[in-house]
Order: structure tokens, then C-alpha cells, then sequence
């Protein structure tokens, strides 16, 4: 066995023992599994229903509130065509059932003003749905005032679609922001995966630079070789852990797919959505995963094993790149205490890259995003997020693990010259200057 | 033969010279001293023979031949500054060690249960290193040292951190290394052990290789024409018979008509001379030459190029 492969399987073997590494590798897909199921089940939650009764001496509304057949909705209108006092409504029995009264007096022709009272504060979502409902049936009557017939109103007055569609990639925009959300959260898994693991490699560095033990292990082996199979060792353990949270995960969704949701969908669900057209014959899964957003994106639309297979590329190079430079802050300092001053510069980037990851969630399709998806220090966790919404082409993910590769064949050399004068120097922690002069020599 | 030469050595750091002209030669079977103030650049030499760094100008030869990467494998460095893996077991350690060094596996294991039952150890190979004492730990790292069997060994403060008794056990350890044919260099500040076991020295102060020999030799050196004489008489008589040739530098009585006194010889005088003048005196017991110790030879050589420094 080569000596770098020793190394390799020490910094490992030494690493996935541990009971905490264990731990939490078993732990998290639990917990993502777990946070994922009750965003479903969240979803699914039956909303209040509400009854409103309206009072409508004057019969404004002619007794009725138009409802499209079939649909579900928040709330039932009822007619009381008379006058109605709020205390009445608060005391009589025979109002007791309602959760709301809506007083369609003479106010409502001059002012233009509906009042509505209420006894439990309504959702936002069925104060919306009421008051549109309010809103247009009293806008016919005001039509029918003004000679408009109803036909002509209704045709004026019905609800208009917008979408907003990417030209270029032919989608529809709210699926590619939606799937930039994911993008995000990868992009946030990476920056804390390369954190992360760059830091245990710094620790690692300066363990054996602390305990004087490198000494031993430099008249064995090269500089270069205890680095490369220290960052190699570390970067195998952040792949393993990775893996065993996507094998724990997959296989906890499965389970969850044929355990917990069943019993979820009615048959009143399944009727509403035969008739918004989908075929009859879905598993109930798939007939969930459809109507809960969250879970259409996740199960059918993204492209998992690309966005999976591009995490472990931009993971590696991305790593290597920050490795390289923590193992140098690692091998340029005397104690814990020197690392937390020389990993700002370093720190720096890495952090106002998730900051732009932000900022690129809030406002997507900007120039910077170009740029920043290719600069090898931003592009390990910028890519990912517009890999994601879909707006990145072939030779551009090409490009960026290319220039992501020779950065790092160059890094590592820099960073080898540091770590071989770094670690030999006891007793002081170097500056930035003297680091730079190192890489020089 | 030597095993060991080092050729006009030169090695420049940013402002100043850590090792400039050097050369030594270490003969096979032989333990070398390697001496020097803190800051000489016995590290720096020691570094430059482990190939942990690159000298700026000469040559290292192994066995008369330039010294290769690959011959790393048959040298074991004990450095000043050592440790071992905290979490690691003893046994996990000291094989990881000896693979480094291009062991294998079952070579390795061999070594290990000849080395932990000489020690008798055998009972700590499953301990975790941060379990082990000071003293414990220093045994481990000897034996990861020895454990491949190096023709050159570089040990730094080897005793440093033992108590007298492992300190002992250690020393009969690098001698009986020696006696198998390792060559040894050991830098040290201990000049009781340098004048034990050594036999050849370098004392470099400044960059500078300051002396250089056979420890014999050097300490016939930096003789001073003192004698022990030991008599019964008075010493008083004995004083005033020494007068202006010889000086008395320390006398002690041994007990009520034996003395011990320490005399240096003075103008032309010689050892002939101060028996003949102390016979007429005293009854001469014993009379034995006082050379200079180790100590004595470090604090007078490198006071020496201070002084010349200056």
C-alpha cells in the first residue's frame, strides 16, 4: 500500500468511528424526512370552514352567491333577508351556528362599504375568497343598476389567467423559482459541507502540528503526500456521509410513500381532482405529490440524479479548493486561538458567496450570476441553484468543473509550499505576508 | 565506513544563516554527538540529513552514496519536539508508523509484539495514547523509532522526559543498538551522557561548526595541566611548598591526615616536576590528571566563539 493511501485510510478510518460522526449520519435523514412529512402533512391540514351569513333586507343579492359546482371552499353563504343587529347576531340562539355576519344595509349603495363581523378571526386566504365572492356579486347588482346585462358583466368580469414563462427554456417561471428554492437549499448544503469539512481538515493540520507529531510523519513521507491524504481522507469521509444520508433518505421516503400517506387522500380528494383532469388510476401517492406543491416539485419535477451527480462534482471541487487554503491557515498557525484571525480572508469569500446566493433567490436571471457560477470560489455553490431552476446550459456546468479543476491543481501547489515551511514552525503564528512569501519560494 | 557524511552544508532562512559550511562523518557502529547551544542549527542539520527540508549548498551521502528519498526507510528520527496521535491506540500507532516506513503488514506486527514484550508493554496496545503517561508515551515513541530497524538512527533529547531508571533503560537500549551495528547520532544538552556513550562529537554554535573529533581526543584538547593529588600530610606544608610554580585550585580534607588537592602547572613546569616538589612535603597517595568535562569543553568552546564575535 502507498504511503499517501496510509495516510488516506487513517485520516478516515479514525474520523467514521467516532460515535458523533455515526450519530449524526444516521440522525439527519431522519430529520429530514421527518421535516419533509410535516410540510405535507401541513399541507394537507383541513382548513376551517366557515358559515357567513348575510343580511340583505334588500335583497340586493337575490338570495344567492355564485359557487362553481364541485370546488371545495372555504366558506358556505347563507341569506337572512332582514334587518340584523350585531347584538342579536352575538345573542340570539338561532344565529349561534354562523361565524360570521355580513351587513348588506343601505350603506353599502352610497358608501361602497361592507361591514363584516366575526367571531373567530377568519384565515387570510378565506378572508380573500369572501370578499371577492361579496365583491362581485354586488358589483352585478351595481351592472344590472346601470343597464349592463349579466351576460355582458359575467363575459367583462371573469377572471383572468397570468402566467409567467422563460422564452428560452420554454417553462413555466413559477416551477424554475420554486426548484430555485431547492437550488438554494443545496446551495446551502454544499457551503456547509465544504465549510465544514475544510475545517476539520485545518483542525486536522493543526493537531499534528500542535502535538509535534508531523515531525515524525515528514521523515516518512513528503509534505505534499500528508496533505494530499489528509485532504483526500477528509473529503472521502464528507462523500460517505453524504451518500448514507441520500441511500437513508431515499429508502425513509419510500416508507413513507406506501405508510403514512394512504389514508390522507379522501375520496372527495380524489373526485375534485378527477375533475381537474388527472386519470383516474394514480396511486393516491402521486395523486398528493400533484396537488401539494412542495411535493410535485420534489417527486416529478426535478431531475434528481443530475442535481445529485453535480452536488458530488461541485462538493469535490469545491472542497479541495477551500481544503487547500484552510489546511494552509492550519499549517501557518500555533493554536486554535491564531486560526480564528488568519481564516477571515478565506472565510470571507465562502460567505459572501451564500450571502449572493441570497440575494440571486431574490432577484434570479442577473449577470452576476454568469460570472459567479464560473469564478472557481463561488461556483461550487452558485451552480447548483441555477442547475436547479433550469437556466444553466451543458458547456456552462462544463466550463465551471474545468475551471474549478486547474484552480485546484493550482491551490494545492500553493498550499503545499505553505504547509511545508508552515508546519515546521513552532512557536509563532505566520501573517498573511509571510504566508504569501512562502508560496513564493 | 561511513555510514553518514555530510558535505559542506549550507542553509540560509529569510535574514539569517542557519547552518553554513557544515560537514561531519559518522562511522558505522558509532554514537555521534551532535552538540550546540539552543539556536546553533542542530535541528536545521538534523532536518536537512531526514530530507524534511532541502540544503541550500552540499551534500548528504548514506553509505557513500547521495542520499535518496527513498532511503528515508533506513533512518529513524526521534525529534526534540515529539508526539503521538492522541486518539489513536498504542498498537494502531506504532503500526501506522512502521508502514510509513514501508513495513508491511505482517513485518510490522513482528516487530511490534519483539519490541512491546522487550519493554513488556504488551498491555498497553489497546490503550488510547492520551491514557499514557509522559514517561509511557516516550517509550512508545522510542520504539516507533527503532521499530524498522534504521542503520541510522537520529535521536533529539532521547532522555528528556524519562525518569532516571527509564532514562537508563533507554541508554542500554541506544548501546546495545550500537553494538548491533546502528550508527546513532544524538543531540543532546546532557553532557553526562554525551561523555557516557559517545565517541565522536561536533559542537556547532552560530552556524558554525566549532569542534570536531574523537570525544578522547578533544577532551586531551582542552586538557589544562591539572592534577588530582591525593597524600597524607599536612596541607599546609603542601601549599607552601607549591609557591610560585603550581597553583593550588581546591583542596579538601579527607579525613584528619588524608587530603585531596587539585594543581595546575604552572611556567615550564611538568608532572615530574609537582611529584618531586610534593614528595619532599607530603606521602603521595595517588596522583591522576583532571580532564575537563564535557561541560566544561561546551561552556570554554563556545564562550570562545563568543568572545571572537565580539
Amino acid at each position: 500500500m502507498s504511503k499517501i493511501s496510509l495516510i488516506i485510510k487513517r485520516e478516515f478510518s479514525t474520523r467514521v468511528r467516532k460515535g458523533g460522526f455515526i450519530t449524526i449520519t444516521l440522525l439527519v435523514p431522519f430529520l429530514i424526512v421527518g421535516a419533509i412529512t410535516i410540510l405535507a402533512l401541513i399541507g394537507q391540514t383541513e382548513e376551517k370552514h366557515y358559515k357567513v351569513l348575510i343580511a340583505d333586507p334588500s335583497d340586493l343579492c337575490e338570495g344567492e352567491i355564485y359557487v362553481k359546482p364541485g370546488t371545495q371552499t372555504p366558506a358556505t353563504f347563507y341569506f337572512y333577508q332582514d334587518m340584523l343587529y350585531v347584538e342579536d347576531f352575538i345573542n340570539q340562539p338561532r344565529f349561534q351556528d354562523y361565524d360570521m355576519m355580513v351587513a348588506l344595509d343601505d350603506e353599502v349603495i352610497t358608501n361602497k362599504t361592507v361591514n363584516i363581523g366575526y367571531r373567530i378571526d377568519p384565515v387570510p386566504s378565506a378572508r380573500v375568497y369572501i370578499q371577492k365572492k361579496i365583491e362581485s356579486r354586488l358589483e352585478e347588482y351595481f351592472a344590472r343598476q346601470n343597464g349592463i346585462s349579466m351576460d355582458v358583466y359575467r363575459e367583462v368580469r371573469q377572471p383572468m389567467k397570468v402566467n409567467f414563462q422563460d422564452l428560452e427554456n420554454d417553462e413555466i417561471a413559477k416551477t424554475a423559482n420554486r426548484a430555485r428554492i431547492l437550488g438554494f437549499l443545496l446551495s446551502v448544503f454544499i457551503f456547509l459541507f465544504i465549510t465544514i469539512y475544510s475545517a476539520m481538515v485545518m483542525r486536522s493540520v493543526l493537531e499534528e502540528k500542535t502535538s509535534r507529531i508531523v515531525e515524525i510523519v515528514v521523515s516518512s513521507v513528503k509534505p505534499f503526500q500528508l496533505l494530499m491524504g489528509k485532504i483526500i481522507g477528509v473529503g472521502l469521509v464528507g462523500l460517505v456521509q453524504f451518500f448514507t444520508w441520500i441511500l437513508i433518505t431515499a429508502g425513509l421516503l419510500m416508507l413513507m410513500r406506501s405508510f403514512i400517506f394512504p389514508d390522507i387522500t379522501t375520496p372527495e380528494m380524489v373526485a375534485n381532482l378527477q375533475e381537474q383532469g388527472i386519470t383516474p388510476g394514480m396511486s393516491e401517492f402521486d395523486l398528493l405529490t400533484y396537488q401539494n406543491d412542495f411535493f410535485n416539485l420534489l417527486f416529478n419535477q426535478v431531475n434528481w440524479s443530475l442535481l445529485l451527480t453535480l452536488f458530488v462534482v461541485f462538493f469535490i471541487g469545491g472542497y479541495l479548493i477551500y481544503a487547500s487554503l484552510f489546511a494552509m491557515v492550519g499549517a501557518a498557525s500555533d493554536s486554535e486561538a491564531d486560526t480564528q484571525q488568519l481564516i477571515f480572508p478565506v472565510l470571507i469569500p465562502l460567505i459572501f458567496v451564500l450571502m449572493l446566493a441570497i440575494f440571486m433567490l431574490i432577484n434570479p436571471g442577473g449577470s452576476s450570476e454568469l460570472w459567479f457560477s464560473q469564478i472557481p470560489f463561488s461556483s461550487p455553490i452558485i451552480m447548483l441553484q441555477r442547475v436547479a431552476a433550469g437556466t444553466v446550459s451543458l458547456w456552462e456546468v462544463l466550463m465551471a468543473i474545468g475551471i474549478l479543476i486547474l484552480t485546484f491543481i493550482l491551490l494545492t501547489k500553493l498550499a503545499a509550499k505553505v504547509y511545508r515551511v508552515g508546519i515546521l514552525m513552532y512557536g509563532k503564528k505566520a501573517s498573511w505576508r509571510e504566508i504569501m512569501r512562502w508560496m513564493k519560494q | 565506513m561511513s555510514v553518514l557524511r555530510v558535505e559542506n552544508i549550507k542553509k540560509k532562512y529569510a535574514g539569517h544563516t542557519a547552518l553554513n559550511n557544515i560537514s561531519l562523518e559518522v562511522k558505522k557502529g558509532e554514537i555521534y554527538g551532535l552538540l550546540g547551544p539552543n539556536g546553533a542549527g542542530k535541528t536545521s542539520l538534523i532536518r536537512i540529513i531526514n530530507q524534511i527540508t532541502a540544503a541550500d549548498e552540499g551534500k548528504v551521502y548514506l553509505d557513500d552514496r547521495e542520499i535518496k528519498r527513498s532511503d528515508i526507510a533506513h533512518i529513524g528520527y526521534l525529534p526534540e519536539e515529539r508526539g503521538l496521535y492522541k486518539k489513536m491506540k498504542v498498537r494502531e500507532q506504532a503500526m501506522y508508523f512502521a508502514r510509513l516506513k514501508g513495513l508491511t503488514k505482517s513485518e510490522a506486527s513482528e516487530k511490534i509484539d519483539y519490541w512491546f514484550k522487550k519493554f513488556d508493554i504488551e498491555s498497553w496496545a489497546n490503550k488510547k495514547v492520551e491514557t499514557l503517561s509522559k514517561g509511557m508515551a516516550q517509550k512508545i515513541q522510542f520504539i516507533i523509532t527503532v521499530l524498522h530497524e534504521p542503520k541510522l538512527l537520529i535521536l533529539d533529547e532521547p532522555f528528556s522526559g524519562f525518569d532516571p531508571i527509564n532514562a537508563n533503560l533507554i541508554k542500554d537500549e541506544i548501546l546495545e543498538l550500537k553494538k548491533n551495528g546502528a550508527s546513532i547520532i544524538l543531540s543532546t544538552h546532557d553532557m553526562n551522557s554525551v561523555e557516557e556513550i559517545c565517541d565522536s562529537i561536533s559542537l556547532i554554535d552560530n552556524a558554525e561548526m566549532i569542534l570536531q573529533g574523537k570525544l578522547s581526543d578533544i577532551r586531551k584538547q582542552f586538557r589544562s595541566d591539572l592534577y588530582a593529588i591525593q597524600f597524607k600530610g599536612m596541607m599546609f606544608g603542601f601549599a607552601n611548598a607549591l609557591f610560585a610554580d603550581f597553583a593550588l585550585e581546591h583542596s579538601e580534607q579527607l579525613d584528619d591526615n588524608t587530603a585531596l588537592a587539585h594543581v595546575r602547572l604552572l611556567k615550564e613546569n611538568n608532572l615530574h616536576d609537582l611529584i618531586k616538589t610534593a614528595m619532599s612535603v607530603v606521602e603521595i597517595e595517588s596522583v591522576n590528571e583532571v580532564l575537563p568535562s564535557m561541560n566544561d569543553i561546551f561552556i570554554k568552546a563556545v564562550n570562545k566563539e563568543g568572545g571572537k564575535d565580539e
